[in-house]
């Protein structure tokens, strides 16, 4: 696409549907060959963490995570703020086929976009 | 200029949803193109034909009706977010095998898809609720 776009993703994975329903958004656009860059922050780091959630009977948000690699989101963009603020070492953060790189400077890393899907 | 808003607050829950209905009005009224609006997350709610809010509150779901009329509005629910929080058209109500259908008119249900592509043609996206 002409356009370079944005996808952040703000939602801790199982407290809001949007956590679920962006990572959809975002591997139905790569699906289209349109796919965007993503950025974790805030409680959307979460989502790279682990976690258990058939203990509260959801499906583990973890699949469509992995399974962004494999759209050719290669490379997760992850505020390094918002994992310090929240106790997460970014070592903790492991997705398979994927590189983690940690953004220290999230406003002029977003400016760089010509659009934002937030999510 | 050309925008597509997106919309995930629910009407009557979130007061993005009624802000998003106000910032369509008034880009229309400036002369900008309103290229699509995509309701998505708990935005899908914005479609349902049987909300009936009382007589002194605003219509959201009657105004965004009126607004498609006038404007030839394309206003796109996302399918499978709708399916999950129960908003059907007619021919998903049969295929799904479920006993009503509440897709208001004006309103069409379609895939991911046309999110990503109203991304890639419009100038300006525009997040509300969420």
């Amino acid at each position: 696409m002409s356009k370079n776009t944005l996808a952040l993703c703000r939602q801790a994975p199982y407290g809001n549907a949007l956590a679920r329903e962006g990572l959809e958004a975002i591997l139905a656009a790569a699906a289209m060959d349109q796919a965007p860059a993503v950025l974790f922050l805030g409680d959307g780091v979460f989502q790279l963490a682990g976690q258990k959630p058939e203990a509260i009977a959801e499906k583990n948000l973890r699949r469509n995570i992995q399974a962004l690699p494999m759209f050719d989101v290669e490379t997760l963009h992850v505020c390094k703020s918002s994992l310090l603020q929240r106790g997460i070492m970014p070592e903790a953060l492991q997705v398979p086929g994927a590189d983690i790189e940690l953004v220290e400077d999230c406003g002029s890393f977003i400016r760089k976009f010509d659009h934002v899907l937030s999510f | 200029m050309k925008f597509t808003l997106v919309i995930y607050g629910a009407p009557h829950a979130s007061e993005g949803a009624a802000t998003a209905l106000r910032f369509a009005r008034a880009l229309l009224e400036a002369g900008h193109t309103l290229y699509r609006v995509f309701f998505y997350a708990d935005g899908i709610h914005n479609g349902s034909a049987l909300a009936a809010p009382p007589q002194d509150e605003q219509d959201l779901l009657g105004q965004w009706q009126q607004l498609q009329q006038a404007h030839q509005l394309d206003l796109v629910v996302c399918i499978a977010a709708a399916q999950r929080r129960g908003l059907l058209s007619e021919s998903e109500a049969t295929r799904l095998e479920k006993p009503a259908a509440n897709l208001a008119e004006g309103f069409e249900l379609a895939g991911l898809g046309q999110l990503a592509e109203a991304t890639a043609a419009s100038d300006r996206i525009v997040t509300f609720g969420g």
